[in-house]
């Protein structure tokens, strides 16, 4: 039996002779269609020539017999719908003619209550009916009501579009629509309960074809021009809801509530969020209920930025002041989310989710209502006992995006850091989501250059992200496995070890207190975190020394100060020396000793000694790799001949350690490069200010390293480190030290020269060759040179 | 030929990340390639000039912890040798005579060092000497007003034009040099 058929409209099909199931081939609609279609247009082109012809029964009688092929059961709703849409379109021909021939036909409406079957007889009045109504509107009343009675009688669903509105009483129209869309909906949902319960996919995917037919009752509504929002209010969102509510019927539901939402103006939800929203909570457990809030508040966001942007106002003056619409959402989700218990966790976050991004889009200033609802969503995973959730569980996705969206929105972590709820919330979750969270955090701070003020908020984002900070306690497992877990470790530390910089105070004091607070928190990290964080701090504590120098006349305690700041960094450098990683402390220690040096407060030359033996210490008795070695004690003598801090007591044994320990070197021609760099201490390097230019012991080391090159055995190399020995003679002489004579210039040359010819050719005897050439090459320039600035005579060198 | 030159970072030990106004500058597809004099640190840091152009150079800074970067390099580009170091090894720090033997000993026309934290760009006995500056503006101990900067150069066969780039106060201002191989 066709769905939406009535037992009374079923007794008069049977007379016709058309019973029968509807037929279930594909192929078979489409030729039924055709068939019933091919003869409703036989009938409206006969019609349409009796039109022309004025011949008004014949014309009324082809109009009937073309509205008999609406009469059938056999065809599927959708195919019906089509040959419905064909039909109702050639009576608009008949609908245009009889509105310019009105006035002669004043009978009509009687005439055509003679058709004999229902369904022509219906359609006939109807389109009758609008013509009358047309021409004179006194009518409308009462030739609305004859069809409503009609309609309600419930003889023939199919009257529903027939509808009409327009002016004259729009109470009269607001209860002719409500009533057709009860009907209506009746019949829709009966739908779904007829029939064998196999069916019920082909079923409901037939109601879904016909939704709209329903939904369009709600569009002629909303477009009641005269309908003001009072009387939305008072008579047509209770009708609608109150059919919707009673229904009971899910698909009914879901569908009738988002076509509320979309048909109806904005004003309007703005007024009725109470009704509507206490009805959500009311719905069917097979509703999604939170779509259908998800929706409307999308919408009602979309619409403030929207008048926003068109009107320029300030937000508040768009959603008005008197409603409270971050409340009532508040209020109703709450109510929502305790009645219907049935509903999935991860639904009740996106919720929260939702309303979170309402009271960001509507209410942006309103950092309370964002906490609010993370204060919420804590409440809730208490409720259940939820803690530790797993990274791997679907919900932690969606409490992960409540986050996410938190910081995304203000791009500011000292704003993040207002939510007092922040940090419960995010406690909730297990140490991967922590982490990753976390990191999502700094990301965030580093992309918007973030700058953090005061130790208060250092410490609370530490605290925030202590998963990047500390291993995980509840877990046995260690991050570094493999390389590329090791390689994801350095880069996350990396992140961390950047955002540091960005703790950053104008004023001094509270930059110190920062970096205590930081100090704190990065401690507690293992020696593979250490090594990443602890540069940073020391570097950060170097220049705050600076500062503190630069201020030294407005601050009288500059000095103790630094004083501070000099052992904060020392206690933290020896603390990754104590992670075994000499040769980073030995640098920083380093660095150290320049710092004291330039900032010089009270004792500084004791703590900058201190710092170079520190330094010295690390060399001898952790670093053994010959390489690191030899660029170790380099980079010491480099520090140290840069400074002039000082006195003699101190310098001598920092020089004599250098020399010595170049001379220590394990391999020979290390050994060689090592003393000969130490020649610039004597050179170069500081005594009492000034530059000491001892001429006898820079040469001491040159002639050290001379006696290592010639103990070398493979020539190759000793040959190079000649060349490379007659570079720094040249390079003393041309400095002036009268100790050093033409005649041991001489002597290297002849040297290479024996040699260079006797080496293998080899890519390295090249590079000795040129090296040799562009030697000579320099020193010819220098003795045709006529620059009387040159304080050295370069007569008596013999280049071959 | 375009080839960037730039070094001494210190990131994420001094600083967090380049300038803005530089990273703005720097566009992948331009250069050729990068000449980097150390202190890059992290892979972090060797993956975003990998990202700028495929062929990059780096020696070892005193703060690189890498030890595959060689401590020299020679780098032909168009007719110029191009010497790369660091120049912590160099002492007296910076000095033109101390450089000037680094150069004869790598046999080149060119000689990129780091280390002073200062550009500089000049002639000295015939060869090109170039220092970017530290790109970052890294904190140093010996001169606490460092100017971020970094180089360009555009090697024409013969020619090299160099640009300095330089972040002073919160503009970044453009030098041109050019130098000719003789």
């Amino acid at each position: 039996m066709y769905p939406w058929s009535s037992s009374s409209y079923g007794g008069q099909v049977a007379t016709g002779g058309q019973t029968g199931t509807m037929p279930n081939g594909l192929d078979d609609q489409e030729k039924l269609l055709a068939e019933a279609a091919g003869a409703a247009r036989k009938q409206a082109f006969q019609m349409n020539h009796f039109l022309d012809k004025e011949r008004m029964l014949d014309a009324l009688k082809c109009a009937s017999t073309m509205l008999s092929e609406l009469r059938t059961s056999l065809l599927s709703p959708k195919s019906y719908y089509e040959l419905y849409m064909s039909v109702t379109n050639e009576l608009c021909h008949l609908e245009l003619y009889l509105s310019e021939k009105s006035n002669k036909e004043t009978d009509l409406y009687e005439l055509v209550q003679y058709s004999h079957t229902i369904v022509p007889r219906l359609y006939l009045l109807i389109t009758v009916g609008i013509v009358y109504i047309k021409n004179d509107s006194t009518l409308k009343r009462s030739i609305l009501k004859d069809l409503v009675e009609i309609a309600t009688r419930n003889i023939l669903p199919d009257v529903l579009v027939a509808d009409n509105e327009h002016e004259g009483n729009v109470y009269d129209a607001i209860d002719f629509v409500l009533t057709n869309f009860a009907e209506m909906n009746k019949l829709w949902v009966r739908m779904q309960h007829q029939g064998h319960s196999s069916e019920k996919t082909r079923r409901e995917k037939e109601r879904e074809e016909l939704k709209i037919l329903v939904g369009t009752n709600l569009v002629r509504l909303s477009q009641l021009e005269s309908a003001t929002l009072e009387t939305y209010k008072r008579l047509i969102l209770p009708g609608i809801l109150e059919q919707v509510v009673s229904c009971r019927d899910a698909i009914a539901q879901e569908y009738l509530m988002e076509c509320i939402i979309q048909v109806f103006p904005d004003e309007f939800h703005l007024q009725t969020l109470d009704p509507f929203l206490k009805s959500c909570a009311q719905l069917e457990t097979g509703v999604n209920v939170k779509n259908i809030i998800i929706s409307l508040i999308e919408r009602l966001a979309a619409y403030n930025q929207r008048s926003g942007k068109t009107s320029g106002n300030a937000i508040d003056a768009i959603i008005p002041a008197e409603v409270e619409l971050f409340e009532v959402f508040s209020v109703q989700v709450a109510n929502i989310v305790q009645t219907r218990t049935d509903m999935p966790l991860e639904d009740t976050i996106s919720l929260q989710v939702a309303l979170l991004s309402l009271a960001q889009k509507v209410y942006s200033d309103r950092v309370d209502y964002v906490d609010k609802v993370l204060g919420t969503t804590a409440q809730i995973l208490d409720r259940m006992n939820m803690n530790n959730i797993s990274h791997l569980m679907t919900v932690n996705q969606e409490l992960s995006r409540l986050l996410r969206i938190c910081i995304d929105f203000y791009n500011n972590a000292l704003t993040i850091i207002q939510l007092l709820n922040f940090y419960p919330l995010l406690e909730k979750f297990d140490y991967t989501s922590r982490k990753s969270l976390a990191l999502y955090l700094v990301m965030n701070i580093l992309e918007n250059e973030t700058l953090v003020p005061t130790a208060d908020q250092a410490d609370s984002l530490l605290t925030i992200i202590t998963p990047l900070i500390e291993d995980d306690t509840t877990s046995s497992t260690t991050a570094t496995n493999n390389s590329a877990d090791a390689e994801e470790f350095a880069e996350e530390q990396g992140v961390v070890a950047r955002f540091i910089h960005l703790l950053k105070s104008d004023e001094p004091d509270m930059q110190y207190k920062m970096l205590q607070t930081a100090r704190k928190h990065l401690g507690n990290g293992s020696g593979q975190r250490l090594k990443h964080v602890l540069p940073p701090l020391v570097f950060a504590a170097y220049q705050l020394a600076f500062k503190y120098k630069a201020i030294a006349e407005q601050d009288e305690n500059w000095d103790k100060k630094c004083q501070k700041i000099v052992q904060y960094c020392h206690s933290t450098i020896s603390a990754l020396a104590k992670a075994d990683l000499p040769d980073l402390a030995l640098r920083l220690y380093l660095q150290g000793a320049l710092v004291i040096g330039e900032i010089r407060y009270t004792n500084h030359e004791t703590v900058a000694y201190e710092f170079m033996t520190q330094a010295f210490s690390l060399y001898e008795d952790e670093i053994s790799d010959s390489k690191a070695q030899l660029a170790a004690i380099t980079l010491i003598m480099s520090t140290f001949e840069q400074m002039s801090c000082f006195g003699e007591e101190n310098a001598e044994p920092l020089r004599t350690n250098c020399a010595l320990a170049a001379s220590k070197l394990l391999k020979k021609p290390d050994q060689c490069r090592g003393v000969v760099a130490c020649a610039a201490l004597f050179w170069s390097g500081k005594q009492n200010g000034e530059e000491m230019r001892d001429e006898k012991r820079t040469l001491d080391c040159l002639k050290k390293g001379a006696r290592i090159a010639s103990q070398c055995l493979d020539t190759g190399v000793q040959v190079q480190l000649y060349v490379e020995l007659l570079n720094h003679y040249l390079f003393y002489f041309e400095r002036g030290n009268s100790l050093i004579t033409v005649a041991m210039l001489n002597q290297l040359i002849a040297k290479v020269n024996e040699e260079l010819p006797n080496l293998e050719p080899s890519e390295e005897t090249k590079q000795i060759e040129s090296h040799y050439k562009n030697t000579l090459a320099h020193l010819r320039s220098r003795m045709e040179s006529n620059d009387t600035a040159l304080e050295v005579s370069f007569a008596g060198i013999t280049l071959n | 030929m375009l080839v960037l030159v730039l070094g001494d970072l210190h990131i994420p030990h001094r600083c967090s990340s380049l300038p803005a106004k530089f990273k703005k500058l720097l566009v992948p597809g331009r250069i050729h390639h990068i000449l980097a004099t150390g202190n890059i640190c992290t892979k972090e840091s060797y993956d975003y000039l990998k990202s700028l152009a495929t062929d990059v150079h780096i020696v070892r800074g005193d703060f690189d912890e890498n030890l595959s970067y060689p401590e020299q390099k020679v780098v032909t580009v168009g007719q110029f040798r191009i010497g790369l170091c660091h120049g912590h090894q160099v002492v007296p720090r910076g000095d033109p005579e101390a450089l000037a033997l680094i150069q004869r000993q790598l046999d080149v026309d060119i000689l990129i060092t780091g280390h002073t934290y200062k550009f500089e760009a000049y002639e000295h006995g015939n060869k090109f000497y170039i220092n970017p500056g530290s790109a970052t503006g890294a904190f140093n101990p010996l001169d606490t007003n460092v100017v971020p900067s970094f180089v360009l150069m555009d090697i024409q066969s013969t020619t090299v034009v160099t640009y300095v780039y330089q972040l002073i106060g919160d503009e970044v201002k453009v030098e041109r040099i050019e130098y000719k191989k003789i």
